[in-house]
């Protein structure tokens, strides 16, 4: 019976509203536990005397795991030559932005990050996706199946058919043992597949009588009455050109009118990458302005960054068109993988140039968007690897956090920046509540996991242990200092398990793999005949279609 | 000057990043230098005899090494002499100075060379003056010049400097050349393919791609890649 | 009920519309090449070392003590077994620092070195079924090699806009006259070796450079090349499957680069998607998972306690050639049978541990010998299909042989207990 008493830390629990507090927390077989339910003389004692403790971080949107980004590493030898660790104890860890699953695993446990999310999942390599969460060591885990051009979908929103979209949406969970509903580029990878792509929410996708609207809108309705945990997770169209935060407004403004008491009705992504306005590269400017206003004047939807590092990245998405855009912009090489009839893929690798006024105006975006809108609504990432690793949210938070870091950095930027964002003349700097509210208990409510982001009892006991003292150090002034500890935690705990002290690993542990089963709120009979008729489509059967829980380490199903 | 016999037959490679610096330092730290055998790091004098003659930045290699690997890596300046054949990625980065391989060369030779010069007197293998695989640019500057014959992938990537080969080589010469000159005195067999600048003499048999234009100059292309480099025959 | 669904796991095409019939051990809807895989054959009857019958335990320990002592252990093979013991080899090899390779590195690594000088813009096979109405053998023989992979993906197979072989083109690129070439709509002969050059002509003829191409090019002439080009650019959605025709032979890697460059112009008029015929069941596993577990598909060393990849030097081939290992763990391959004679000596002079469930010509210069179960048919666990599509291959029979996840499983934590 393992059990931990932390002690005189300084507290910041946003869900359960504290702030700054000297308190204790206790752990007790993995789950956090009120003082009288432990024997202090038999607990390991962590002196976190006037350092910051913290929920784990948990990272809602990262390609982590799957086809996408294994073929990601094979084609990029020239980011895998970078070595992180030498195999001893524990095993050898290569990458520079790109890594392997166990890099993966320990990257994000020295972060303090406990739980990590692999954005966009193509259902009929669920398994794959599966394997390599499984081979990602230290973290929870879960994927979010791809649903806005799969063709049951487009199916039955054709025939507007919300009961039978429903069923199928517990059945891809089920058979995906996925975690929600995603939906990337709706429309416009089925259109790649003639070549094409869509403009706006009211183009016809081809072969089908559906737009972009009514994918999102029917996939929203039935996520809502089927009560899924998590919302609809969109990727938007249009993604990347000049022009598109209107699309993007139009899109969070398809959630008006539904309602949900637990949580947003629509949590749109990176949207950095679709908040640009002008109409070319050349007079491009950022178009965050009337998205925050946007988003803070509406109560039921949340974003997430997808904030550029410069250095090194891989564009990475299922958002096909897309890639071959940027590969024909940068000349440079390009994956594609078109799946079944259910969506695609693409890959390009990239930089981000601070001079470049591009990529620098890039970056001004996306901290316009942490720093306007509301700190209930925004959660830090970097859509790993698109705009970068996620082993620099400290870099983001402490932007955040300080004018001053700001003003230093955009002295190193391209001047474009002056003009082309209202970066510069931001004043606002977050709290370092508002940060972990914005990487733990906000990624965890969106999600709709009430035991993570947060340190009340009965949650999961990952905790993170930070070596400032958070009344004492000024995140205005002091960003050096809390850049470097945010970067390596002084411990890191999951499941109540010391995994990482000061940024070495200390012992090996396998996460949960979290899915939604939402088949008890529907008739899967009643979708059997379209289920049989389009598999005549697919190049597998449909028995073998699909992900048991025995193949899973640690399922831990949600049952809706 | 620091000349180093190989002790015995080696039953695997050796990889040791060995460079003329090493000849300025002291006898003790030679010795002691580790290298791979394998997985098995060993000391220097566990694997070759050891001779010291003076500070200045020679190191001759008596002997076959063509089982040591990675000869030369990055150096900047001094000498390398190497009385017979010498193993796989010699010369790789290479920034100054020069190496002499009086036997043959492996795969490798000269890889993603910044400067300096290299001359092997018998033949060089694959991939000479090459980038390592997924980076975008080879040899940027520095000479390798080559008696005898070399195989295939011949100064890919190239943007700088020049290659020189008195023999035949073998198929991808100057793949996705964008600078520099490589010229063969025998013959060879692809050459050219996406070649975006940069210029190709020779003398014996070759075959183009059928991707050149043919002007008063010579062969200008690929233009599949708009390029502007040049094949000539001399 | 003897008569079981099962994935048929011997040739790329991963067919999973097949069955088993348990009691009288025979296959059913399988072609000829499933059929002889899934028929009784040989088995390797006990674990031996020297010769000697000993218990698995022992002839894992032995196993374990030559790799440990060794100062380069090659592991070879991978191609024919289950994602969960290639895991673990990957993961032994890590652990005691030696080699990693698998069989592509005799047939489509060049296309892996293509995919990293320039990508792959592919697509699974369900897409081309669904969509493709022009389809490209280059250098592959499928009636040969992979005889249903026509009926079920890219010749008749009925798809959601191409409803038959009537709605497709078959068009076989090749050196001489094939199976494939003869039910083919279109057959190009290009002298052997010669492939890369008539890429480089299609590209620029598409990209309207053809006054620059010559009458000729690689025994192909020129109209043939226009013709084609026209056939390609009219396409709605084309696909090329390419096999060791342009792998294996002149040019290689950069036959396949070439390819691919192509395949992503074309992509600029109309939809096109290129991909490998890849041969055995899941050499695309033995490849993904020591990508996702330490970055590259092949040719791996961690002599130094890290991955490095170097084709040239650490494939299988290359490293006996070189004399450069001290030791060889086979498994699930045989190497005696298939390398070129001088890596074969070396095979001879080194200590070989084999893991198979039948013997072949390696078993004869084993020194460890381990049986063991088949996968598809007594051992469970994920294999990919040749477009990586992920399925999960059954155990339908009991058998008293260890899976090779339990073989692999076992020698590796003996491992980390010799070392402590």
């Amino acid at each position: 019976m393992h059990m931990l008493h932390i002690k005189n830390g300084i507290v910041i629990d946003p869900k359960n509203k504290i702030s700054k507090e000297k308190m204790d927390i206790f752990v007790k077989n993995g789950k956090i536990v009120s003082e009288d339910e432990i024997k202090k003389d038999e607990c390991k004692v962590i002196d976190a005397t006037n350092k910051l403790v913290v929920a784990g971080g948990v990272d809602m949107h990262a390609h982590i795991a799957g086809s996408k980004i294994n073929t990601g590493r094979t084609m990029r030898p020239e980011e895998m030559r970078v070595v992180r660790t030498i195999a001893n104890k524990f095993r050898a860890t290569v990458g520079r932005v790109l890594l392997t699953s166990p890099a993966i695993g320990y990257e994000y446990i020295k972060m303090g990050y406990t739980s990590a999310f692999e954005a966009a999942q193509p259902p009929i390599g669920a398994l794959h996706t599966h394997e390599e969460l499984d081979s990602i060591p230290m973290v929870d885990k879960a994927a979010l199946p791809v649903f806005g051009n799969w063709h049951f979908v487009l199916k039955f929103v054709q025939e507007n058919n919300l009961e039978k979209l429903k069923t199928f949406i517990a059945w891809a969970l089920e058979r995906t043992k996925g975690f929600g509903v995603k939906v990337v580029n709706p429309g416009g990878v089925e259109a790649w597949m003639y070549g094409g792509n869509v403009k706006n929410l009211d183009d016809q996708v081809p072969s089908f009588n559906v737009t972009p609207r009514e994918i999102i809108l029917s996939l929203i309705k039935a996520t809502e009455e089927l009560n899924l945990n998590h919302s609809v997770h969109i990727h938007c169209n249009n993604l990347g050109i000049p022009g598109n935060y209107q699309t993007t407004i139009e899109t969070i403004k398809l959630a008006k009118g539904f309602e949900n008491d637990k949580r947003q009705v629509l949590h749109v992504t990176h949207v950095q990458f679709n908040a640009y306005a002008g109409d070319s590269w050349r007079n491009v400017s950022s178009g965050v302005e009337e998205i925050a206003k946007t988003v803070n004047a509406m109560d039921n939807v949340t974003i997430d960054v997808g904030q550029p590092i410069f250095g090194h990245a891989t564009a990475m998405t299922g958002d096909a068109p897309f890639q071959f855009t940027l590969h024909k912009l940068l000349g440079a090489k390009w994956s594609n993988k078109d799946s079944e009839v259910e969506g695609g893929a693409g890959i390009v690798p990239l930089v981000y140039l601070p001079k470049n006024p591009v990529h620098a105006l890039q970056w001004a975006i996306g901290l316009e968007l942490g720093l306007l809108v509301d700190s209930n609504k925004v959660v830090v990432t970097t859509d790993y690897p698109n705009g970068g690793p996620f082993t620099e949210y400290p870099y983001i938070m402490t932007m955040l956090m300080s004018k001053k870091m700001r003003e230093a950095e955009l002295q190193k930027v391209s001047p474009y920046v002056q003009k082309a964002s209202s970066l510069p003349s931001i004043d606002t700097e977050k709290t370092l509540d508002e940060i972990v509210h914005m990487t733990r208990s906000l990624p965890a409510r969106i999600l709709g996991l009430p035991n993570k982001g947060h340190l009340g009892i009965g949650a999961d006991a990952d905790i993170a242990i930070y070596n400032f003292n958070p009344l004492e150090v000024d995140p205005s002034n002091d960003f050096e200092i809390i850049y470097r500890s945010l970067k390596s935690a002084m411990y890191t705990i999951k499941d109540g398990k010391i995994l990482a002290k000061d940024g070495e690993i200390v012992q090996e542990h396998w996460g949960k793999t979290y899915w939604v089963d939402a088949t008890g709120k529907v008739d899967l009979e009643s979708i059997s005949n379209e289920i049989e008729e389009y598999f005549g489509y697919y190049s597998v059967e449909v028995r073998n279609y699909g992900v048991e829980e025995e193949w899973i380490k640690r399922p831990e199903r949600i049952v809706i | 000057m620091l000349i180093l016999k190989p002790k015995i037959d080696f039953t695997v490679t050796v990889e040791a990043e060995i460079t003329p610096e090493l000849a300025t330092k002291e006898i003790r730290e030679i010795e002691n230098l580790k290298i791979y055998y394998g997985n098995n790091v060993v000391k220097l004098n566990d694997l070759f005899e050891i001779k010291k003659e003076g500070d200045d930045k020679r190191l001759i290699l008596d002997g076959d090494f063509s089982r040591v690997k990675w000869i030369g890596y990055g150096m900047t300046d001094g000498e390398i002499i190497i009385k017979g054949n010498v193993g796989t990625h010699c010369g790789s980065n290479m920034k100054g100075g020069r190496i002499v391989i009086e036997g043959d060369a492996d795969d490798w030779l000269g890889a993603e060379m910044k400067g300096g010069e290299i001359i092997v007197k018998g033949n060089a293998a694959n991939l000479v003056g090459c980038a390592y695989y997924g980076n975008l640019v080879g040899m940027t500057n520095g000479k390798i010049f080559i008696e005898g014959n070399a195989g295939s992938y011949i100064g890919e990537k190239m943007n700088g400097g020049e290659i020189e080969i008195k023999g035949n080589a073998g198929d991808f010469i100057g793949t996705e050349m964008k600078g520099g000159s490589i010229t063969i005195h025998g013959s060879c067999g692809f050459v050219g393919g996406d070649m975006k600048g940069g210029e190709i003499k020779i003398k014996g048999e070759f075959e183009l791609v059928p991707t050149f234009k043919l002007t008063e100059d010579g062969w200008v292309g690929d233009v599949n890649v708009k390029g502007e480099g040049k094949i000539k025959k001399f | 009920m003897a008569l079981k669904d099962v994935i048929c796991t011997f040739c790329g095409s991963v067919c999973d519309d097949v069955q088993f019939d348990t009691e009288n051990y025979k296959g059913k809807k399988f072609c000829k090449l499933g059929s002889s895989k899934f028929s009784k054959k040989e088995r390797i009857k006990s674990p031996t070392i020297e010769g000697r019958e000993v218990s698995y335990e022992e002839a894992i320990n032995k196993a374990a003590e030559i790799l440990v002592e060794s100062k380069k252990p090659l592991l070879y093979g991978w191609a024919s077994t289950v994602n969960e013991a290639i895991r673990l080899g990957v993961i032994l090899a890590e652990k005691v620092r030696g080699v990693y390779d698998q069989s592509a590195s005799v047939c489509h690594a060049p296309g892996t070195l293509a995919v990293i000088e320039e990508g792959l813009p592919g697509g699974t096979l369900g897409s081309v079924k669904n969509r493709a109405d022009v389809v490209i053998f280059w250098g592959s023989n499928p009636m040969e090699a992979h005889p249903r992979h026509g009926l079920r993906y890219s010749i008749s197979a009925k798809g959601l806009l191409v409803k038959g072989r009537k709605d497709r083109k078959i068009i076989v690129v090749d050196v001489r006259p094939t199976t494939t070439s003869r039910l083919a709509d279109i057959f190009v002969q290009v002298s052997p070796g010669y492939d890369y050059l008539v890429l480089s002509a299609l590209r620029a003829i598409i990209s309207g450079n053809a006054d620059v191409v010559p009458e000729m090019v690689g025994g192909v002439k020129k109209d043939t090349l226009l013709e084609l080009a026209e056939i390609m650019k009219k396409a709605k959605y084309g696909a090329i499957f390419y096999g060791l025709g342009i792998t294996q032979s002149r040019g290689r890697d950069r036959n396949i680069e070439n390819a691919i460059k192509l395949v992503q112009l074309l992509n600029r008029i109309t939809r096109w998607v290129i991909w490998p015929m890849r041969g055995h069941y899941n050499v695309v596993g033995a490849g993904e998972v020591p990508a996702w577990e330490v970055g590259y598909q092949y040719a791996i060393d961690f002599s130094r306690g890290y991955p490095r990849f170097f084709p040239n030097e650490f494939t299988a081939v290359e490293v006996l050639r070189r004399k450069d290992c001290d030791s060889a763990l086979i498994i699930a391959s045989d190497p005696v049978a298939h390398f070129p004679k001088d890596a074969v000596k070396h095979l001879k002079e080194i200590p070989v541990i084999q893991i198979d469930p039948h013997p072949n010509m390696t078993t004869l210069v084993a020194n460890v010998i381990i049986p063991s179960a088949i996968a598809g048919l007594e051992a469970d666990g994920t294999v990919y299909r040749m477009d990586c599509v992920p399925l999960r291959v059954k155990k339908v029979l009991d058998s008293p042989f260890w899976s090779d996840e339990k073989i692999i499983g076992e020698i590796l934590r003996r491992v980390e207990e010799l070392k402590g």
